[in-house]
């Protein structure tokens, strides 16, 4: 077993530690330090899964901006308030929550195993290159090629949040 | 054993997770850092799936599930603080404004 598969094993185990942490921790603080945690362990295995210009974006993208966006909304809420009761639902719900996770799972991996594995055969030549070669170079021409209407898409969209949120924002002043 | 099937089945399990705690927990913030959770285990697939095809085209999708991800988060947080300046209470089970 080499360093790469003891890496991964790590980090896959990180990841899913401290996805669980992030469901049962009562304090919605300790709750978003462990997601950044969640959220570095999965850039990391990004980077070990030839990926390493994504494991930079979501460094940068999840765990620094959205994160401190989440920290920034647990600051302007009152958590004193919304800890005083239980954080979870009644018994009755999370057992049928339990149940209803379980039942994805199931049929995620049933799905998956009843996939066609012809349609899933490697793309690229037995010897050529890995997708990590070049990788900036390789995504940029899948973006700005094939995916440019997307990318002019995303662009409107994410315009069009921030004027949402400016918009909320302006109503509650003038109240 | 660390193939494709092993990222694959730890996407799922994370898949899971996200949905049990958007199903169970009452504060909406954590509801929410759940559904990045369930939006972070397509990505994991998509970027494993992307290794074992060769094809870079799985990346540029998580791309842009991470740029619709923020939108969202940035609409959602603001949606939430705008009911809590009006609530005073952001548990999920009092809100019923919407209600018909």
């Amino acid at each position: 077993m080499g360093l790469r598969e003891v890496l991964l094993a790590v980090f896959a185990f990180g990841a899913l530690a401290f996805a669980l942490a992030v469901v049962s921790t009562r304090n919605t603080v300790y709750a978003a330090l462990e997601f950044v945690a969640h959220l570095l362990c999965l850039a990391a295995l990004y980077c070990l899964l030839d990926a390493p210009l994504l494991g930079v974006l979501q460094v940068m993208v999840y765990a620094g901006a959205i994160m401190v966006l989440f920290l920034f909304a647990v600051m302007m809420l009152d958590i004193q308030e919304t800890g005083r009761e239980s954080a979870f639902q009644g018994p009755g719900q999370v057992a049928g929550a339990l149940l209803l996770a379980a039942l994805l799972f199931a049929l995620l991996v049933f799905g998956a195993d009843r996939f066609p594995a012809a349609a899933l055969a490697p793309a690229a030549a037995p010897g050529a290159p890995g997708v990590g070669a070049d990788n900036v170079v390789r995504v940029a021409r899948a973006l700005f090629e094939r995916g440019a209407l997307v990318f002019e898409a995303v662009g409107v969209l994410l315009l069009t949040a921030v004027v949402a949120v400016m918009v909320m924002a302006k109503r509650r002043l003038e109240n | 054993m660390f193939g494709v099937g092993f990222f694959l089945a730890l996407a799922f399990a994370l898949f899971a997770v996200g949905a049990f705690g958007v199903l169970t927990r009452r504060d909406p913030l954590v509801m929410f850092m759940c559904i990045e959770m369930m939006f972070n285990s397509g990505n994991l697939a998509l970027v494993a799936l992307s290794r074992y095809l060769g094809l870079a085209s799985g990346h540029a999708l998580v791309f842009f599930v991470v740029a619709v991800a923020a939108a969202e988060v940035a609409v959602g947080l603001g949606i939430i603080i705008a009911i809590f300046r009006t609530e005073k209470d952001v548990n999920v089970d009092h809100l019923s404004e919407l209600k018909g």
